[in-house]
């Protein structure tokens, strides 16, 4: 009966809200942009003159025959995009990188259990700089601690709101390859090791409860069975991994390695997705064969360590023709206005720009089952109006919306070039 | 005029009989005297033709543009930039739709101290073991094989500083170096250059000696720490005037004693070498400036200086340039004050000198896109700025901040031929320099893998992608 009274209580207080915010909302977050040159990141490629509906922070509709929203804004024919995409950066964990107290993505002993959500900083000033850069989401990587195993990441908007976590815990990242002590045969062979002994373990599980099911003396297996039940935490998450219900995001680069990675996808049918692979044009067939998407650093192009001698600006271009699904990212937090940039450069040496797009927006969507990234329709406003073409430096962030909402691109930066541009006789401090 | 003795036949006995006199040298009349430059440059410019570039944008790097212009260089020299160049060159570039600059020039680079691969044996870039290495020269570290210096020769960089890092007060020597291809150092040497001293404000050099128990802990221990280095940097240059003086009347008079690090001093104060200062925020600048007025040297350059925008006035009345990051920030507190126009407003004071450096092996391939991001966060801030405005931050001021403004930095007649030839506007996203002149010799072609030079480390290795290197796909 208490468990009903809180139902009712809570059905009351969503009803309440509803009605207060009501109008509020509907005129906040449902709108149409018209005259734009969409770049949907999907195979419709870019849409000139086209028009897009947003209704409670959905994209509702692309070129309808009609609307009903009063708002509408004109894009002049201006490009609109889907709001770009952070990805393994540690946004909203560090503000100042040298100051331990402002440092929340890393942790000695952090584990596979390792979950930063709950320490994200939406107020974080990088939010507004990555704003100003087009980027309306992220993937927010730990950076861990000793063990291979960095933590789970987790997904944000860049509203800046306290409720802008998306999904905690969306995936597991490790580091495999190149170590500056002990061999990286160490950390292969346990993480081999560890999933097979998981997997015994669900598969001994498995012929068990068939056995019990045919069993009559049920009851006193059930209470042993109980106890096994109650795994330990990173058994859990082990054993998502091995279900496939969670991403499995593997920082390594030399060809050796990422051929150990996808026999173990293929044994164990992870959802396996490659961050770094400078190898990966070594072996792009089996990469392709295995359907495991890469994420890669488009700038990366010198051997900066005996596993990366194949990083190469053509990498992102080469890898694209294989067929292999391609996100960028940019691993500074700091500078995620950066990540068009990258886009921009992967142009300049063979990538065609609607891939360059959707390697910034819906592959990085796709890869982490992102409900963004996309002008569709079902997919969350998050959108960007620029100046002119989204991967010149020439081009700014006009307008941009975060699942409908209108978000502001002002920066501190903004505020302390104002202070210094501003004339005044009085000193700076007066000017604010 | 002093003369080098032959060291390398001198007995061993006898070096050590005049181990105070090592790096020295005496004249006929026995006066010593200290060789300023013992690793001189064996760079000589690549074989070159004369060449004439017709019907391109140029920037000459000086504030000029030109539009369909022609540019004439021959014998290493810049002959003539101008319209309809009626005189022939062994080679003619049809440069229509293209760009021309100077060649890039970066004042903060790493590359071959901290080369790639960046392995422990390698780690060559900052000698950590005492706040003050002035006796540390980074020329002695350069690996020249890092493969760091083709990937920013394939960027247009032409002329690059090599720095050591800044852990330190006073870090030790940079060299100025050609980015030619070369196994050795003085290979690379750019001749005549003046050498860089590297200093260091804030929070690297409190936070390496502090965790060592040794001074300094904090920014007034920096101060002190530099105070009492020119104090006696001071001393060692009166005691060799003093030398030299008394030898006129005496030639028995016994020299000072040699002390390495303080040549290098001694050297700032006597104007031969440049002062390369790592400092971020504006009160530090301000009194690093006065710390060369209470010494009697020049401050130099600013690197980094993040906080340059609070003190554009000061920088540009006591003539320092600043060489700047377009955009870092976050990493430390005293990069915390970015502003993404900081060199803009650098730039905006009367006779500033603002520069944008790398310290990156990374965005020194993309200097002029780091130029770029400056350049249009500023316009959209309301700056009156242009292309022709923006190529000086990355040739002639840093060519000034070098003390080689003489001889490169600029398509000036006369000047070296230091050339890049763009395939478009170089503040795009998508440009690409396609060839590079050094010395009027091409030194990179974007499509003859005959000019894409090779380290030793990247040959032979069997892992490396048959046909996916640079650029084959194209054209």
């Amino acid at each position: 009966m208490n468990l009903l009274n809180k139902n009712k209580l809570a059905k009351l207080c969503a009803l309440t809200l509803s009605l207060s915010f009501a109008s509020q909302f509907v005129l906040a977050n449902s709108f149409v942009i018209k005259n734009a040159t969409v770049h949907t990141a999907t195979k419709d490629g870019v849409l000139k003159n086209a028009t897009i509906v947003v209704k409670d922070g959905v994209i509702s509709a692309i070129n309808p025959r009609s609307y009903s929203q009063r708002k509408v804004i004109d894009a002049e024919g201006k490009n609109v995009t889907p709001g770009l995409i952070g990805a393994m950066n540690s946004l909203g964990l560090i503000e100042v990188n040298a100051v331990a107290r402002t440092r929340d993505a890393g942790e000695e002993k952090a584990d596979i259990t390792f979950d930063t959500s709950i320490a994200f900083n939406p107020k974080s000033t990088l939010l507004p700089y990555a704003r100003k850069g087009g980027v309306t989401s992220n993937v927010t990587s730990p950076r861990g601690g000793k063990s291979m195993f960095r933590g789970q990441s987790f997904v944000a908007n860049l509203s800046g709101d306290f409720d802008s976590i998306v999904t905690a815990n969306n995936a597991v990242v490790m580091d495999l390859g190149a170590k500056s002590k002990g061999s990286r045969a160490t950390d292969l062979q346990a993480f081999i090791q560890k999933l097979e002994d998981a997997q015994e373990k669900l598969d001994e599980k498995a012929k068990k409860s068939a056995q019990v099911s045919e069993d009559e003396s049920k009851a006193k297996d059930d209470k042993k069975d109980k106890k096994d039940k109650k795994l330990k935490r990173d058994e859990v998450i082990i054993n998502e991994l091995l279900a496939g219900t969670k991403t499995l995001v593997v920082h390594a680069d030399r060809a050796t390695d990422l051929l150990i990675l996808i026999d173990l996808k293929e044994k164990f049918n992870l959802d396996l997705v490659l961050v770094g692979a400078s190898d990966a044009v070594l072996i792009q067939n089996e990469l392709v064969k295995a359907e495991i998407p890469v994420i890669i650093d488009a700038y990366r192009n010198l051997p900066s360590s005996f596993d990366t001698l194949n990083a190469s600006l053509d990498n992102a271009s080469i890898l694209m023709k294989a067929g292999l699904k391609v996100g960028l990212y940019v691993g500074d937090a700091h500078k995620l206005d950066q990540l068009r940039y990258s886009a921009g450069s992967a142009i300049a040496n063979g990538v065609q720009p609607n891939a360059a797009m959707a390697a910034i927006t819906a592959n990085i969507a796709d890869i982490f089952n992102l409900d963004t990234g996309k002008i569709a329709v079902g997919k969350k406003a998050d959108i960007v109006m620029w100046s002119a073409d989204p991967f010149e430096i020439s081009t700014r962030v006009e307008r941009l919306w975060i699942a409908g909402d209108e978000a502001s691109t002002e920066t501190r930066q903004d505020a302390l070039r104002k202070r210094y541009t501003t004339d005044s006789d009085m000193p700076r401090a007066y000017t604010k | 005029m002093r003369t080098n003795l032959p060291k390398v036949f001198t007995p061993l006995i006898l070096v050590a009989t005049i181990s105070t006199l090592v790096g020295c040298s005496s004249d006929d009349d026995g006066k010593v005297t200290i060789n300023k430059n013992p690793y001189p440059s064996t760079y000589t410019p690549l074989p070159s033709e004369s060449v004439l570039f017709k019907n391109a944008t140029v920037l000459i790097g000086n504030g000029k543009q030109l539009e369909e212009a022609d540019v004439l260089i021959e014998d290493g020299k810049i002959v003539e930039v101008g319209k309809n160049i009626s005189e022939s060159a062994s080679i003619e570039i049809d440069a229509k739709g293209k760009w021309i600059t100077p060649g890039i020039i970066d004042t903060h680079s790493h590359l071959g101290v901290y080369p790639s691969p960046s392995v422990e044996s390698h780690s060559d870039g900052n000698e950590m073991t005492s706040p003050n290495t002035s006796e540390v020269w980074a020329e002695h570290s350069i690996w020249p094989q890092d493969p760091g210096f083709q990937a920013a020769r394939a960027g247009g960089i032409t002329t690059l500083q090599i720095l050591p890092g800044s852990a330190n007060l006073f870090g030790g020597r940079g060299v100025t170096l050609r980015n030619v291809p070369s196994h050795t150092m003085q290979g690379m040497k750019f001749p005549d250059a003046p050498y860089g001293l590297k200093m260091a404000c804030g929070e690297n050099p409190k936070r390496v000696y502090s965790s060592k128990k040794v001074a300094p802990s904090t920014r007034m221990g920096n101060m002190a720490g530099y105070r009492m280095a020119w104090a006696e940097a001071t001393e060692y240059k009166r005691a060799w005037d003093r030398y030299e003086a008394a030898f006129e009347d005496d030639n028995t008079v016994e020299p000072p004693k040699r002390d390495i690090e303080l040549d290098t001093l001694k050297g700032v104060l006597e104007g031969d070498i440049l002062i390369h200062n790592h400092c971020y925020k504006a009160e530090e600048m301000a009194m690093m400036i006065d710390l060369g007025k209470e010494f009697n040297y020049h401050s130099g350059t600013f690197h980094h200086a993040i906080e340059g925008y609070k003190i554009a006035d000061l920088l540009a009345e006591n003539g320092n340039c600043a060489a700047m990051w377009p955009d870092w920030w976050g990493f430390k507190m005293e990069a915390y004050d970015m502003v993404q126009e900081n060199v803009a407003i650098v730039d905006a004071a009367k006779n500033s000198c603002a520069v944008i450096h790398s310290d990156s092996d990374t965005t020194i391939q993309r200097l002029n896109q780091e130029a770029a991001k400056v350049l249009y966060r500023a316009k959209d801030s309301g700056f009156e700025l242009e292309e022709k405005d923006a190529i000086r931050w990355i040739t002639l001021n840093a060519a000034k901040s070098l003390g080689i403004d003489s001889k490169t930095g600029s398509l000036e007649e006369g000047k070296n031929a230091d050339v890049v030839l763009w395939n478009q506007n170089p503040f795009s996203v998508y440009a690409q320099a396609e060839q590079v002149f050094l010395d009027g010799s091409k030194v990179y072609d974007r499509f003859d893998e005959k000019y894409q030079a090779k380290s030793d480390f990247m040959l032979g290795q069997p892992s490396l992608l048959e046909n996916a290197t640079k650029n084959k796909a194209e054209k």
